[in-house]
């Protein structure tokens, strides 16, 4: 079969053992919904992907989008957004399944939160122990009994997914805080569209560009009820802040307010952003840090970025928050254990997303049998994010294994372990434009206000090192742009079909403007000699 | 000053405002064409749409002229071809329409034209000015569409975008506020409002609150660069109802129809030494008193597409008002030129 895969750039492609390639079939040939993108990319060559990879960099920079990454001396220096220029594709019946199940999830997700400060039912019924809810460093007790509007405490929420060596899609994380990466999205299929619009040709792609939009109508829909249009600000840290980009963007892109903590003040448990013409009442906050830092009142005293009696105007119901706080304990790495009964419970549906393997490792028998496995297994420290402290077994050196064993008998409970997965793989580009097999993950993003939607795709971040599976942008991953195809049953957007609209004749008008001269003369010779004001001509 | 001048320096306005703006439109159809989803099939500011806005011959020339050989000089898109045989792609029309020298409306023919003009007007328009401009046809016709085509013709209209932006800042820097100036900005603004008002006619479907759809709005505010001030000034979603009346009304955005219209009154009662008796004055006068009543009042008038219609019949009185005040004298002498 190799004669099939001989020319380039996909000559010497070869999919890791175990994994499975999402564009490629296991003999080298081309997966039926992508053939169109791989005959364009053998079209292009080498050459031209290098190249576009050039323009790439420069455009980047020009617009600074760009990646802060500490070199091998330690200092810290940007560099353009790494974006790979071979996009992921996903077929339209996959990603139908994706949404289902990721839909699915985040209604049970949000349920729980709910559930946790107000009945406790999943408690009463013997399914997630009370302890290990309260013990978790996100749970919030000042938001006790608080519900907030619509009781959507989810609004924003990105789960990682991951493929494995069978092909089948697994949640691998929830993330219902602050999720990021959206903007790249946006800028990857900008990008994508000037870079290589080849590419496109021969596939429909769902659009992304509506994000903004989508969420802006989430966040108005959950502001407490207002006489005018509610106001809606993002809310961030500062430009320090290593997703500032994605926060002004999305400001940018929704033509609201970027603040900071200094721009909100809260009076009589209402909250307000100063303006040149004085106070002006907020009604959402879109907020992108998390709830340690929101309010020095109730969360940690030390925090200079919070807002003092934020809490407060957010129990009395004057202002909604997005994500509502207190969602922390839901994405839980310990908690993330119970979501498919979760799911169960609340729903009483069964899971259509599967979670990866995962042992808690406060059960002796459990955790006896974790130690002996070590070397096969990822462990992960329950309450970090990013990549943080991961230990991945078959990486491990003997003495880090016995080190992780150590920390494990020390505490259980703050680290949980699961199987190891086999990432998929999708051609990546190399500096000479060749393309290799690199492992990556999905992270789709889902807007929950009156109801769930989903933007077709999400960010595919990639593994630039080979056999690397860690993803991470802080750690040498890249992204790429994922496409969605349409196969005509769209049903993304909600909105009637819009009817087939023929551009009606414009009346012939002189100024077409580029014939300006030549109309000029001609007119000239059809007028009266002296030029008077005979217009009617036509 | 001498007619003939005023003539060249309005025409040199309006050449370099007609390749700005098709620049940005191509690049915002450009852009929806490939980033968009089949539910914006319906849009109207598709490649079809763009030639019925250029008003452009339909097909290539040279090429299909089974069809469109006999195509008058009409300045209207013919009918477009049948479904059947294809609909003209973004590879057709971009290139006719981007760098083709033998095509009048492309954005290099404008080009072209608006440096001739240049050239004869050197003693009238700064240095600089007539510097910049010369780079600018030079730099374009260094391009290879061919290439750019492949590569994306994005840097393309990025340099026609930042090249323009650079002459009107010199005007703004080193022109003399006089009557040249006037004439210069006149053209301009009058071509930019024109351009406008043809792309909100073909793209607006006759009924904007009920065909309503997002992915074409956006695609419009993209091709007149207006998505970020339009989400500054306006809080509801991008739908073609709210995108159109604030490209048509919003006095503060400055590539408003309403704007450009203010602007072009401003230009001409600064040039002319009569304006309270000068027809293209006075009209342009009852124009924007008329847009701003529509604007407060927008059930008094019929649909927008009779609005737009109006509007736009009404700027082709204005300028043809212009032609008969001012450039009259020279037009005996322009068959020469």
């Amino acid at each position: 079969m190799d004669e099939l895969i001989a020319t380039p750039p996909i000559a010497g492609y070869r999919v890791p053992a175990g994994c499975c390639d999402e564009l490629l079939e296991d003999d080298g040939r081309p997966r039926p919904h992508a053939a169109p993108l791989m005959a364009t990319l053998t079209r292009l060559g080498p050459e031209a992907l290098a190249a576009a990879g050039h323009r790439r960099d420069t455009i980047f920079m020009q617009q600074g989008i760009t990646f802060e990454v500490a070199g091998t001396d330690g200092e810290r220096r940007d560099r353009a957004w790494p974006l790979d220029l071979v996009p992921r594709v996903l077929p339209a019946d996959e990603w139908t399944g994706i949404k289902r199940g990721l839909a699915q999830r985040i209604r049970a997700l949000n349920a729980f939160v709910d559930d946790v400060y107000h009945a406790h039912e999943i408690v009463r019924a013997g399914i997630v122990p009370w302890s290990l809810i309260v013990s978790r460093p996100s749970f919030a007790r000042p938001v006790h009994g608080v519900r907030p509007p619509g009781g959507v405490y989810c609004h924003v929420s990105g789960c990682d997914l991951v493929r494995g060596g069978d092909g089948r899609w697994r949640v691998l994380e929830d993330n219902v805080r602050t999720p990021s990466g959206i903007s790249y999205v946006l800028e990857n299929r900008l990008a994508m569209t000037r870079l290589l619009p080849e590419l496109f040709a021969g596939h429909r792609v769902r659009a992304v560009n509506h994000y903004p939009s989508l969420l802006l109508d989430a966040l108005q829909s959950v502001a407490p009820a207002a006489e005018v249009e509610p106001t809606v600000v993002v809310w961030t840290p500062g430009s320090f802040n290593a997703a500032y980009f994605e926060h002004a963007f999305l400001a940018r892109q929704m033509g609201v307010e970027l603040v900071e903590a200094g721009d909100l003040v809260v009076r009589d448990a209402v909250c307000y952003m100063r303006t040149t013409a004085g106070l002006q009442r907020v009604h959402t906050i879109y907020r992108r840090l998390d709830d340690d830092f929101i309010d020095p009142l109730e969360f940690r005293p030390d925090s200079m970025l919070g807002v003092p009696g934020l809490v407060r105007a957010y129990r009395a119901g004057t202002v909604a928050i997005a994500n509502a706080i207190g969602t922390g304990v839901a994405d839980d790495k310990a908690v993330y254990h119970f979501v498919p009964e979760m799911i169960r419970f609340y729903l009483a549906e069964e899971p259509i997303l599967d979670n990866v393997p995962t042992y808690l490792l406060t059960d002796q028998t459990i955790r006896k049998h974790v130690l002996g496995r070590l070397g096969e297994l990822v462990v992960k420290p329950t309450s970090e994010s990013g990549g943080k402290g991961v230990f991945i077994g078959p990486h491990a050196s003997a003495q880090e294994r016995s080190r992780q064993a150590e920390l494990i008998e020390q505490a259980p409970e703050r680290f949980i372990a699961q199987e190891l997965v086999h990432l998929s793989t999708v051609p990546t580009e190399t500096e000479d434009g060749r393309l290799v097999p690199r492992h990556v993950d999905l992270r789709p993003f889902a807007v929950f206000g009156e109801e769930i939607r989903i933007v077709p795709g999400g960010l595919t971040r990639v593994a630039l090192r080979e056999g690397s599976m860690i993803v991470n942008s802080s750690q040498g991953g890249g992204s790429k742009d994922t496409w969605v195809l349409d196969d005509g049953s769209s049903t993304e957007l909600a909105t009637g079909t819009p009817t087939a609209h023929r551009p009606p004749r414009l009346p012939d008008i002189r100024y077409g403007g580029w014939h300006g001269q030549e109309q000029q003369q001609q007119q000239t010779h059809g007028r009266p000699a002296g030029g008077g004001p005979t217009a009617a001509k036509d | 000053m001498l007619a003939r001048i005023a003539q060249e320096l309005f025409w040199l306005g309006r050449d370099l405002a007609r390749a700005e703006h098709t620049a940005r439109m191509l690049d915002g159809v450009f852009h929806a064409d490939v980033a968009g989803d089949p539910s914006d099939q319906g849009i109207a500011l598709g490649w079809e749409g763009v030639l019925a806005i250029i008003g452009a011959r339909a097909p290539a020339p040279g090429r299909k002229s089974d069809r469109g050989g006999e195509d008058g000089h009409s300045g209207v898109a013919r009918e477009p071809p049948p479904r059947a045989t294809g609909p003209l792609g973004r590879s057709e029309v971009a290139r006719l329409l981007t760098l083709d020298p033998g095509t009048p409306a492309s954005v290099v023919s404008c080009v072209a034209r608006a440096r001739e003009r240049a050239r004869t007007l050197r003693d009238v328009i700064s240095t600089e000015m007539w510097e910049a401009l010369n780079t600018f046809h030079l730099s374009l016709a260094g391009l290879d569409m061919e290439t750019a085509l492949i590569a994306g013709p994005y840097s393309a209209y990025q340099e026609v975008k930042e090249r323009c932006a650079l002459f009107w800042g010199l005007v703004d820097r080193t022109m003399l506020r006089d009557e040249s100036r006037s004439f210069l900005e006149a053209g301009g603004r009058i071509e930019a409002g024109d351009m406008v008002l043809r792309m909100l006619r073909v793209a607006v479907p006759p009924e904007p609150e009920t065909g309503g759809h997002q992915g074409g709005a956006l695609a419009l505010l993209h091709a007149v660069g207006g998505f970020q001030a339009y989400r500054r000034a306006v809080r509801s979603a991008p739908t073609v109802g709210p995108v159109a009346r604030f490209l048509l009304y919003d006095g503060a955005y400055p590539g408003s129809v309403a704007s450009s219209v203010d602007a072009l009154h401003t230009a001409l009662s600064t040039a002319d030494a009569q304006p309270r008796s000068s027809p293209p004055v006075l009209r342009l006068g009852r124009l924007i008193a008329d847009l701003e009543l529509q604007r407060r009042a927008p059930d008094a008038a019929g649909g927008l597409d009779e609005t737009l219609a109006h509007v736009q019949a009404e700027l082709e009185r204005v300028d043809r008002d212009i032609d008969d005040r001012y450039f009259a004298m020279a037009l005996a002498v322009a068959v020469h030129v």
